[in-house]
């Protein structure tokens, strides 16, 4: 789950991290007025939610309450990064002598969170931290978090040293408490910028939750389906599955994720998938059916192919809310199924009543050719 | 011969009550699984399919033989529940689990590697060898023994490349699931290693994906150190930057995670990568005749 910067920042400075002075503005006068509050000239924010490392490139700085409202108006209630701008975040611009770009994140070869640090903006921080001379990393103990010697000898690679080197290394074990609090798959500073007086804030501040530790957070538990934008996608998550929107015609339903892939591959090869969608384990009929529903919502499509595997997943149940949809919704295009595994029999009898073409080989490769084959293809 | 589990494998199911754990230890009862005793706290002295049930694994240790745990426990207590195994001397951890925060999955997997101990997991589907000893949720009927060793980031890939394999009459040594998520117990270069030193095996497939770099450590490991042949399967290859496919490790960010790099490392190393799952069991043939 990505969220606002703002929200990011609000977290952070919880952990003692300084953020500049700054406010929500949700129209033209409200960021008017916070710019009138602040009497410093505002950076001006578009709130959208962009992956970390994604660069925004959506500030402007405005000198004083009338050039934030005239700022606010061109970007409020109009698309960027592919959403609708509907809050802005408008805060004091900071002068600033130098901006450290920070980045942590699950590193999955060493099983260990990675804390990257650079003096340059890196296009993929990742890639080119080893590189480069002006950047430093560390990774953190699962247990016992970022240690602060290897905070210190981050900051003095980067060329900070006395005290400027311990403000440093203590804004990185900061980051990393509200990381570590948060449960976090990443989290940074996107920058962090040195004052003139040698003080750290925040300027910038990203911060994604990881969906499985969600159980911990209530408050962002409830706001994480409305942060979901494909309204099919969200359907999805209510049900319990993972959807994804493609741009094609051919409606996809696999019982796990590796075997989804293989498919919206396949199918790609001479047609368009309409959808990426994997139930996960512990499938019923009535989520089945629910599924059904789902894919069938999108527009023009063509056909249905589903590829199931009873292994944990019990596919007659599912079976019979796939049947119980065409009957009950008059589904008229073609509708495949490849069932293999656990109770396949029994499945193949629920389906083929249901006419559903079934396919009852293991090659998903022959399964998609019979589906062609249906759709004249 | 096999790697992992063999028909010495003696087996202890945590979470063996809840309705995944009961039913899943029926069906590996039904393949021949050795499964001496289950845990579930407080419901110590019942029974589950015949399993004696006890309040935790040190007790389960101390009246039964037990070398190896697999785990169907609620993803919240999954740390817990691995960290009990590890303590009671489990040396195997099979955590079939889903959904584990990524946060509890690096302590586990600290946990676990500096008690000299193996996890595989987690979102597995679990590890097979066939005919000897099943742990997990695969369906048993796909698996046949043979001379293949399979690795899959994916339950439904790894059951599609067995059954594909053992209709065309090429059994398996062992299947073992990685498991989805970005952090998982035993990578695939260490999985690698234990099928390059296991006799029996003689050709090694890799259902590969989109996330994380296995893939191209991988690739490294096998120009340098594998002798014996390695089929590669990918997928992702049709997935939106920044959407995570189903698996939680299944994602790519600009370069990072791209399906270009692996491909590419894997060509580097000679690798032969079938390009639909038809393709597999030509190139494992072709492989077992060189």
């Amino acid at each position: 789950m990505l969220l606002y910067e703002y929200e990011a920042k609000r977290l952070f400075k919880e952990q003692g991290i300084s953020i500049p002075q700054g406010e929500v503005a949700k129209s033209a006068s409200e960021a008017a007025e916070i710019a009138r509050k602040i009497g410093k000239p505002v950076t001006i924010k578009a709130q959208v939610l962009a992956l970390p490392g994604v660069e925004a490139g959506n500030n402007q700085t405005a000198g004083g309450p009338e050039e934030a409202r005239r700022m606010a108006e061109g970007v409020l209630k109009k698309p960027f990064g592919g959403q609708l701008v509907s809050e802005l975040l408008v805060e004091e611009s900071l002068p600033f002598q130098k901006e450290i770009h920070v980045a942590i994140r699950v590193d999955g070869a060493a099983g260990a969170p990675l804390v990257m640090a650079s003096l340059e903006r890196l296009s993929d921080l990742d890639e080119e931290v080893k590189a480069s001379a002006k950047a430093a990393s560390a990774h953190a103990d699962p247990f016992h978090g970022l240690k602060s010697h290897e905070a210190r000898k981050m900051a003095k690679a980067l060329g900070f040293t006395g005290d400027a080197a311990v403000k440093l290394a203590d804004q990185f074990h900061r980051l990393y408490k509200a990381y570590a609090k948060w449960n976090a798959l990443t989290a940074g500073f996107n920058p962090l910028v040195m004052t003139p007086e040698g003080n750290f804030s925040a300027s910038g501040a990203f911060l994604e939750l990881d969906d499985s530790a969600l159980f911990r957070f209530p408050q962002f538990r409830e706001l994480s389906l409305s942060r979901i934008l494909d309204p099919l996608a969200r359907e999805g998550k209510t049900i319990g599955v993972t959807y994804v929107g493609l741009e094609g015609d051919i409606g996809i339903i696999c019982t796990g994720a590796g075997i989804g892939m293989a498919t919206v591959d396949l199918i790609s090869k001479r047609s368009r998938p309409a959808n990426f969608l994997e139930t996960g384990g512990g499938i019923t009929e009535k989520q089945m059916a629910d599924v059904m529903r789902l894919v069938l919502k999108k527009p023009g499509l063509k056909g249905v192919f589903l590829n199931m595997y009873g292994g944990i997943n019990p596919i007659h149940e599912g079976a019979k809310g796939v049947v119980k949809v065409i009957r009950e919704d008059k589904v008229k295009i073609p509708v495949v199924a490849k069932a293999i595994g656990n109770f396949q029999e029994e499945t193949w009898e629920i389906l083929e009543e249901g006419g559903v073409t079934v396919i009852k080989t293991i090659p998903t490769d022959q399964a998609v050719e019979e589906l062609f084959k249906r759709l004249g293809k | 011969m096999s790697i992992l589990i063999d028909e010495k494998t003696r087996v202890v199911v945590q979470g063996i009550t809840g309705r995944m754990g009961a039913v899943q230890t029926m069906h590996m009862l039904k393949a021949g699984t050795k499964i001496t005793a289950g845990v579930t706290p407080g419901r110590g002295g019942a029974r589950v399919e015949g399993v004696p049930v006890y309040d935790s694994v040190e007790e389960a240790m101390a009246e039964q033989e037990i070398n190896t745990s697999v785990l169907f426990v609620p993803a919240p207590v999954a740390e817990e529940s691995c960290m009990e195994a590890v303590d009671a001397g489990v040396k195997l951890l099979i955590l079939i689990t889903e959904h584990i925060p990524t946060h509890d999955t690096m302590r586990i997997r600290a946990y676990v590697r500096s008690h000299g101990a193996r996890l595989i997991g987690p979102t597995t589907p679990g590890v097979v060898t066939p005919g000897k000893c099943k742990i997990g949720i695969m369906p048993t009927i796909l698996f046949t023994p043979g001379p293949v060793g399979i690795i899959s980031r994916s339950g439904t890939m790894s059951y599609e490349m067995a059954g594909l394999l053992s209709t065309q009459g090429i059994g398996q040594t062992t299947m073992v699931g990685m498991g989805g998520d970005p952090v998982v117990g035993t990578s695939l270069v260490e999985l690698l290693e234990l099928f390059q030193k296991d006799r029996a095996t003689r050709v090694v497939v890799v259902h590969g994906e989109i996330g994380g770099t296995q893939e191209e450590s991988a690739a490294a490991f096998i120009r340098q150190k594998m002798t014996k042949p390695v089929i590669a399967y990918m997928t992702g290859k049709v997935a939106l930057e920044g959407s995570r496919m189903g698996h939680a490790g299944a994602v790519f960010v600009g370069k990072r995670g791209a399906m270009e790099n692996k491909i590419k490392a894997f060509r580097e190393a000679g690798v032969p990568i079938a390009d639909s799952p038809g393709e597999i069991a030509g190139l494992v043939r072709k492989a077992l005749k060189a």
